[in-house]
């Protein structure tokens, strides 16, 4: 009586022990869908919502200049790999593309002098303008961003503004520059003249298409303490910092931990923290192409208008 | 023994007829588990009742043939039997007890945008991608099956929703069965809805961001981020302890479980070192701010929607009655079932926005005319 | 002695004067020498005891800064005990206690709203009136539209940023 059953049951837990075959389940990720995975299925002849390859997006015999991409760093997208979209990215870069055919945002650098004009419901003309020195811009796609810093009354003062901010009214470049270092926050730590601009400056033109200037200064800092450890910073721009810091920190900064040699030869961290070239290419070759449809629109409009004025004086004058 | 030996044989039939069988009420269970039980709750071992999906292909077909049989699959698809042959189903009204269907969207990540009054906000990107309605289940036909739960009542059907179309070779038969009555290619990902009678969906409709509207409130659903086993620190935020003064392999644990007299032992819940995250979170009432129709993009309120990039989320109407207000109050009620594309008479924009929402169209914000 | 034992080959002016400028988020002045270690509380964040720097012209305010005995916060009107822009804190400045409104802040601010470079404050009476008649520095722009004692501080301000 038993043996019959013990061979059916035999058999029953050999076919149920099949379907927990070891599997490999990565347990972090198998709640996602892999990113080359997604883009299958978008362009999957079986999906309903496939999505068509755009004539106007494949690349072409644009010839895109090379500063183009150091003009437009905010385009470029978060360089982490399990946090990018191909789709979020170009709906941004949309929306972007979109302000920028409304409010002329111009050329500029760390270094250089600007104006921004911000709409303020306070303010007595309700609008407000600073003029100061990029210190810092940052900050990938809409959430791009730039520090002004100027010394009014000798007094400090640092303001940071998103760049697609709607309250924007009109972003100036009075003097365009660039400097030494990427970042400008020792400013702090400076003399205040070095940051002092006059509110009513006057625009500096440069001829279109020379070089962008570089500004060469170097600042010499206050005394300890700091804001920061510059001297671990290896800044450019400022005179030595030999006389500011004791013997214990100059030996503290040449400490491997501290001065990480390996971080310039490390291939890993820079594929991590940056876009391959290829894809940079594509991206500005995109946006390089709708600036310039852009431009032709805004060119014709003003053509427009410009006919529709001479044609209005031409009436009064009858 | 002989009655236990047939006893435990009888109940290991009945698991393999489940096994084995290609009904859809039974194998759509597999999908969703909102309850939080008490043990274990993540295991990489499948359920029982799990048919195997996924089927080794053989590797040594031509390329040519493979191309054929890629086309061969295309072609069917395209026109597939129409699903309608038994005629549209009657379209429900809606209720302010109505439940309807949601989506499966896919996680995009997140973007800023802007207020008309200059305010920033984050917005989370979700996409519904090539979404069909795979099965429906009226209530009484759903409360005799193995997922029912006695307290959902006789109230609910339930409706199976699939995203992301494959190939069919790609499965095995019982998987590729449950596509049968839709006559949709078979899905990446199932997951199931309870829906009021009166949202019935025919099988192989297929569903799109229009489902919802502008201003809508929803919930989201989804499995968060997974991180392994954990110490308290991470898990549970705990301080830990010194790190010097004599400390020794006490440095991320915890202090003391439990104290004494009437609170004595260590007590039901109390936190301790497991694995963290790969849980189901559902995060409530999130405001729809903008749809993209080209590229079948929400854009909903704040960055709390859980799980990864490209994580599987499960998008539906919300259950907070105040969040559900505004669509009674002004008599606007969502579309019902869904969104059905013949029925609008004017063509769909590529973009709906919310009042509130600044256009980047649009010039900037200025005060200096109001006065 | 003290120089000695923290040599310093170049001092500013007012170093060279016998006082030195404290250039920590509370930037005041001091007269002990230069210090080695950072006196930069974390977050920057206006707490009890930090030292603020008095930017009205009220005698109070300048004999403070000429004696380098800066203004002490021993109070802040609201339930967090930590202070932000437009604040109310209750100082102690000269062994009086006063009360005063916070200004402008040395920590990091949301966008559009700018960041100084010292914690700045306006003494103000017990009634309400400011101590001073004139602001010496900007004043922060999103301040404006505060109402009842600050519309005071907001009519001796020069400059708005």
């Amino acid at each position: 009586m038993a043996a019959p059953c013990r061979k059916i049951i035999n058999q029953f837990v050999k076919r149920s022990l099949k379907c927990f075959e070891p599997r490999v389940i990565p347990c972090r990720w198998s709640n996602t869908v892999r990113n080359h995975t997604v883009e299958k299925h978008r362009h999957s002849p079986l999906s309903s919502t496939r999505e068509l390859v755009n004539q106007q997006d494949s690349p072409s015999d644009v010839m895109v200049p090379r500063e183009f991409r150091f003009v437009h760093p905010d385009f470029l997208p978060y360089p982490v790999w399990n946090r990018r979209d191909r789709v979020r990215e170009k709906l941004e870069r949309e929306d972007m593309l979109k302000r920028r055919a409304v409010i002329d945002i111009p050329e500029f650098y760390v270094g250089s002098i600007m104006a921004v004009t911000l709409a303020d419901k306070n303010a007595p003309g309700k609008q407000n303008r600073f003029v100061g020195i990029c210190i810092d811009r940052a900050g990938h796609g809409l959430y791009h961003y730039f520090v002004l810093r100027n010394a009014i009354d000798g007094q400090g003062v640092e303001i940071k503004y998103d760049m697609y901010n709607p309250l924007l009214l009109k972003i100036e470049v009075l003097k365009l520059e660039k400097r030494l270092d990427p970042q400008l926050y020792y400013l702090r730590d400076a003399p205040l003249e070095y940051s002092t601009f006059r509110l009513d400056m006057e625009p500096v033109s440069v001829l279109k298409g020379a070089q962008v200037p570089l500004n060469a200064i170097k600042v010499k800092m206050n005394p300890r303490p700091w804001c920061r450890r510059w001297e671990r910073h290896n800044l450019k721009g400022v005179l030595p910092l030999d006389d500011y810091i004791t013997e214990k920190m100059k030996k503290q900064k040449q400490h491997p931990q501290i001065e990480k040699p390996w971080e310039k030869h490390d291939l890993m961290l820079k594929a991590r923290t940056s876009i391959d070239d290829r894809e940079v290419d594509q991206i500005m070759t995109e946006v390089y192409k709708r600036k310039e449809k852009i431009q032709k629109e805004k060119f014709q409009k003003r053509g427009q208008e410009g006919k529709r004025e001479v044609k209005k004086a031409q009436e009064v004058k009858k | 023994m002989a009655a236990f030996c047939i006893r435990s044989m009888l109940l290991r039939n009945l698991t393999c007829q489940n096994l084995i069988s290609a009904d859809p009420t039974l194998t759509s269970r597999v999908l969703v588990c909102h309850q939080q039980v008490r043990g274990r709750r993540r295991t990489c071992k499948p359920p029982s009742w799990f048919s195997k999906r996924r089927v080794s292909i053989k590797q040594d077909i031509t390329p040519e043939n493979a191309k054929f049989i890629k086309d061969v699959i295309i072609e069917t698809y395209k026109k597939p039997e129409s699903p309608l042959k038994d005629g549209p189903w009657s379209r429900g009204t809606w209720t302010p007890r109505t439940q309807r269907t949601g989506v499966l969207a896919i996680k995009l990540g997140m973007l800023p945008q802007w207020t008309k009054d200059g305010k920033k906000f984050i917005t989370t990107l979700l996409q519904v991608l090539d979404n069909h309605v795979i099965n429906y289940t009226p209530p009484d036909e759903f409360a005799k099956s193995m997922g029912w739960k006695p307290y959902w009542g006789s109230k609910y059907g339930s409706v199976v929703v699939g995203a992301l179309s494959c190939e069919p070779h790609l499965f095995s038969k019982s998987y590729n069965n449950l596509f049968a009555k839709a006559g949709v290619p078979p899905k990446r990902k199932l997951t199931r809805f309870l829906v009021t009678p009166d949202a019935a969906i025919q099988p192989g409709t297929p569903l799109n961001v229009m489902h919802f509207r502008i201003g809508d409130y929803v919930d989201c659903s989804a499995k968060t981020i997974g991180h392994g086993f954990q110490g308290v620190m991470k898990r549970w935020g705990m301080k830990g302890g010194p790190a010097t003064h004599g400390c020794t392999k006490a440095h991320r644990r915890m202090g003391s479980m439990g104290g004494g007299r009437d609170k004595a032992g260590v007590w039901k819940g109390k936190r301790m070192p497991g694995h963290m995250g790969m849980d189901w979170r559902i995060v409530k009432g999130l405001k729809i701010w903008r749809i993209d129709t080209k590229y079948n993009v929400l854009y909903v309120t704040g960055y709390s929607v859980p799980g990864p990039t490209h994580g599987y989320v499960r998008v539906y109407d919300t259950v907070l009655k105040h969040k559900r207000e505004h669509l009674i109050e002004n008599g606007n009620p969502p579309p019902m079932p869904t969104f059905y594309p013949e029925d609008g008479k004017e063509p769909i924009p590529e973009e709906y926005l919310d009042d509130e929402l600044f256009n980047f169209n649009n010039e900037s914000i200025s005060y200096a005319t109001e006065k | 002695m003290l120089g000695k034992l923290f040599p310093i080959p170049k001092m500013n002016k007012i170093a060279q004067a016998g006082v030195l400028v404290f250039r920590g988020p509370n930037a005041c002045v001091s007269a002990f020498p230069i210090q080695s270690f950072s006196t930069s509380p974390c977050l920057n964040q206006i707490i009890k005891l930090s030292r603020m720097k008095v930017v009205d012209n009220s005698m109070l305010g300048r004999k403070a800064e000429l004696a380098s005995k800066p203004a002490r916060v021993i109070h802040i009107y609201n339930k967090k005990g930590v202070g932000y822009l437009g604040d109310k804190v209750l100082v102690a400045i000269m062994g009086e206690k006063k009360r005063a409104y916070i200004v402008g802040l040395r920590q990091n601010q949301k966008e559009n709203v700018p960041r100084f470079d010292s914690n700045n404050i306006v003494l103000v009476e017990d009634n309400g009136t400011p101590t001073g008649t004139r602001i010496r520095v900007p004043i922060p722009s999103c301040l404006r539209n505060r109402e009842g004692d600050f519309t005071k501080i907001l009519s001796i301000a020069t400059k708005f940023v």
